[in-house]
């Protein structure tokens, strides 16, 4: 009797745990498309909802402006927002686990100082040689810089077996790239510093289809390897002896989990410049939200979180002080930062 | 589960190349439309007057604009009133007299510019005295700079009137607000070169875009000169040349004064205490030279380089120029001095200078660097400055002297 009230109220529980799952996927969901929806209706230019419904559904004419806004202004920004806000918090969660610190994110590593330091180095070299740089030049620039540091670290990784330590190295690794980027500053145009200091606080703006579709084939591939990866990770989370018992190659987990995150902070970095915030704090929340680790829970939430978060504070970015337009970075950290410290506080009451 | 692991990464970096190819090539592999193409078969017949002037089917030469110091803009005219303009000998933009037909082929080839161009993005500062000095502030429909950061009455007004509206800075353009008012040029500095991609999506927003080179130009004139160029969009010549014609006569006016010797520093104190500096060959230490001055760095740094100033520390700022006769600072980034004091309280040091302890200390106004259509009364100004003594003829336009 006392087995099958236990059974009983384990499938109970299990049945609350999956539906507040359910739930809170769904409200996700439902906030991405209301956000979607918001900010394609949203804009410094006017457009009527029953105008922008036959915009989406091409009853207006290519050539009409209302057209070109959503399609070639809005639409891509907010996918774009989108792809990279899932990325960004993915990367931040795989960082979370490599490390099994709460702090680390897609930048602790120094993987933006060395997109950063790529960007500065070429666009201050093609400025000066050819007086112009293309942005697939800078996109690649950046790319690259993230990959090298990525390169360095996984090769500290193999000597450096505790991860504080690893942690502390990809800090200075940071450290050591911000130096290199703010020694070529130095000799460097007024107007060099002050777009270097644009870029490197992300925008969203200037999005465009072709972005769309790399950043959607590069993010959907790491999502689907992350997903593959949710029973080695969870195992990883137990701890590394416990891992190793189930079959899971450490060594090789390890050099999937930081190239995977390397590789999505490097395409954030490439398209949109450094966003802060989303890939320490949206891991957090989630996590809070969702009271569970599971990776084959986590993944696909906290991805639909970072995309959700990204486009709401791209949306504050654009239109707050329309026609000027916010950094992306600066909206994250301002509306985001309040709300960790408030969850924070709450939770803090609570025990 | 190592094989597992592996064939997932490699799945995923095949797809990642994959990826970054498609960018790559969608990107940059496709040519530049405004870079003029001067081969055709008809090229050496045609322009055989000037052989520099592009070959545009269906349009016969007629001249070339002179130029007496621009030398990063040349325009070629062609019978029915069209022009090329073609700016740092890379991006060539045709410009179309108002109702006349776009000839065949010219659209791959250059940027077209239909006229009557009046609904202009300007986020060039520079460019703006020069559309004012032509009455030319109808054509422009866009800001990227706000009313307050301006320092031109009409511009101020015709902003505060509604007739120009902000649309967002060079590096954030709203382009919502650009494309919906039918913009037909942007009209950006340098520092669009640094954010490739807002060029890019204006431009395929079908909005052309202009980059104005005058800050390269090294003759302080060559920039005043970039007036024929904005002239030849707005049809209006014959204007520019009287315009420019005036500011060239300070300059004649000038060139057969004998040198007074007299030495100049231009300098700004930046937010870490540093000074920042001209290079010898900037405008600006060849306005000195002009006016009758001697740059009291005579060469001072690498003038094959785009940048235009030198930050250094105070000893070797103070080794240089503790002797200079005068002392112009440089209110264009920080704010504008009102009194030695002012200088005083950035470094004490100051007092030990020449020029602090002659009382031959001056500061720009703001309104400098939105003046380039007046570069040969600033010239003046700066020689009246070194030559009247107290410096009370100098009308505090450009400058001012501090007590």
């Amino acid at each position: 009797m006392d087995a099958e009230c236990k059974t009983a109220a384990w499938m109970t529980d299990r049945l609350r745990t999956r539906s507040r799952y359910l739930l809170i996927l769904l409200l996700l969901i439902a906030a991405f498309f209301a956000i979607a929806v918001v900010n394609v209706y949203s804009g410094s230019v006017q457009i009527a909802p029953e105008e922008v419904f036959g915009i989406l559904s091409r009853q207006v004419g290519e050539e009409e402006a209302r057209y070109r806004i959503v399609w070639q202004i809005r639409l891509p920004r907010i996918l774009l927002s989108a792809l990279l806000g899932g990325a960004l918090a993915l990367s931040g969660f795989l960082l979370q686990t490599f490390f099994r610190n709460p702090i680390a994110g897609p930048y602790v590593l120094g993987i933006s100082s060395g997109a950063k330091m790529t960007v500065a180095l070429v666009m201050i070299y093609f400025l000066e040689r050819f007086h112009e740089v293309s942005s697939s030049v800078l996109i690649l620039a950046a790319l690259l810089g993230s990959l090298l540091v990525t390169g360095f670290i996984l090769l500290l990784s193999r000597r450096l077996r505790q991860m504080p330590v690893l942690l502390i190295a990809g800090i200075m690794v940071g450290y050591i790239c911000t130096a290199v980027t703010d020694f070529i500053v130095t000799f460097a145009d007024d107007s060099d510093i002050v777009n270097l200091h644009n870029w490197s606080l992300g925008s969203f703006s200037g999005a465009d289809w072709d972005n769309v579709h790399t950043a959607f084939w590069i993010v959907t591939a790491a999502f689907l390897l992350t997903f593959l990866l949710s029973k080695p990770i969870g195992a990883f989370q137990m701890g590394e002896a416990y891992a190793q018992s189930v079959g899971v190659n450490i060594r090789l987990l390890r050099v999937a989990v930081i190239l995977l995150s390397s590789i999505l902070t490097a395409s954030v970095t490439a398209f949109a410049g450094p966003i802060s915030f989303v890939g320490t704090a949206v891991p957090f929340l989630i996590k809070r939200v969702l009271h569970t680790a599971r990776p084959i829970v986590l993944i696909p939430t906290l991805f639909l979180g970072g995309a959700v978060f990204c486009m709401l504070c791209d949306l504050i970015a654009r239109t707050a002080f329309s026609p000027a337009e916010l950094n992306v970075s600066t909206v994250t950290a301002v509306f985001g930062a309040p709300i960790v410290i408030l969850i924070m506080l709450k939770k803090q009451r609570e025990y | 589960m190592k094989n597992k692991l592996a064939a997932l990464l490699l799945v995923f970096l095949t797809v990642l190349l994959t990826g970054c190819g498609g960018a790559g090539s969608g990107a940059a592999g496709v040519a530049d439309p405004a870079a003029p193409d001067l081969s055709g078969p008809s090229a050496a017949q045609e322009s055989a007057a000037d052989p520099d002037a592009p070959v545009v089917d269906g349009l016969i030469y007629a001249s070339t604009m002179k130029l007496d110091y621009a030398e990063c803009f040349d325009v070629y005219f062609y019978e029915g009133g069209y022009a090329v303009v073609e700016i740092d000998g890379s991006r060539g933009y045709l410009v179309v007299p108002e109702g006349a037909e776009v000839p065949a082929g010219a659209e791959g080839r250059f940027l077209v510019l239909r006229r009557p161009l009046d609904r202009i993005y300007l986020a060039a500062t520079s460019a703006m005295c020069l559309f004012d000095a032509l009455d030319g502030l109808s054509g422009i429909r866009f800001s990227g700079t706000r009313a307050d950061g301006w320092y031109i009455e009409s511009a101020v007004r015709a902003m505060e009137e509604g007739d120009i509206l902000y649309a967002g800075k060079y590096n954030a353009p709203d382009y919502e607000l650009i494309l919906s008012g039918d913009c037909d040029l942007a009209v950006e500095s340098t520092m669009i070169l640094h954010s490739p991609k807002v060029q890019e999506k204006l431009e395929e927003l079908g909005v052309p875009v202009w980059v104005d080179l005058s800050s390269r130009e090294p003759e302080p004139l060559g920039r005043t000169e970039w007036i024929k160029a904005y002239a030849v969009l707005l049809g209006k010549e014959a204007q520019a040349e009287e315009v420019f014609a005036g500011q060239k006569r300070y300059a004649e006016e000038l060139a057969g004064v004998v040198n007074t010797e007299k030495t100049v520093a231009f300098f700004y104190v930046n937010s870490g205490g540093a000074i920042v500096t001209k290079k010898s060959a900037d405008y600006i230490p060849k306005m000195i030279e002009m006016a009758g001055g001697r740059y009291v760095f005579s060469d001072l740094g690498d003038s094959e380089t785009a940048s235009s100033s030198v930050t250094m520390d105070m000893e070797t700022f103070y080794a240089a120029a503790r002797d200079a006769d005068y002392l112009i600072y440089n209110a264009s980034i920080d704010e504008p001095l009102d009194s030695v004091d002012g200088l005083l309280f950035k470094n004490e040091l100051f007092a030990d200078f020449k020029a602090v302890r002659e009382g031959n200390v001056w500061c720009t106004t703001k309104y400098l660097y939105q003046a380039s259509s007046v570069n040969g009364e600033i010239v003046y100004d700066i020689h009246l400055m070194l030559t009247s003594g107290d410096g009370a003829a100098v009308e505090p336009t450009f400058l001012y002297k501090l007590y």
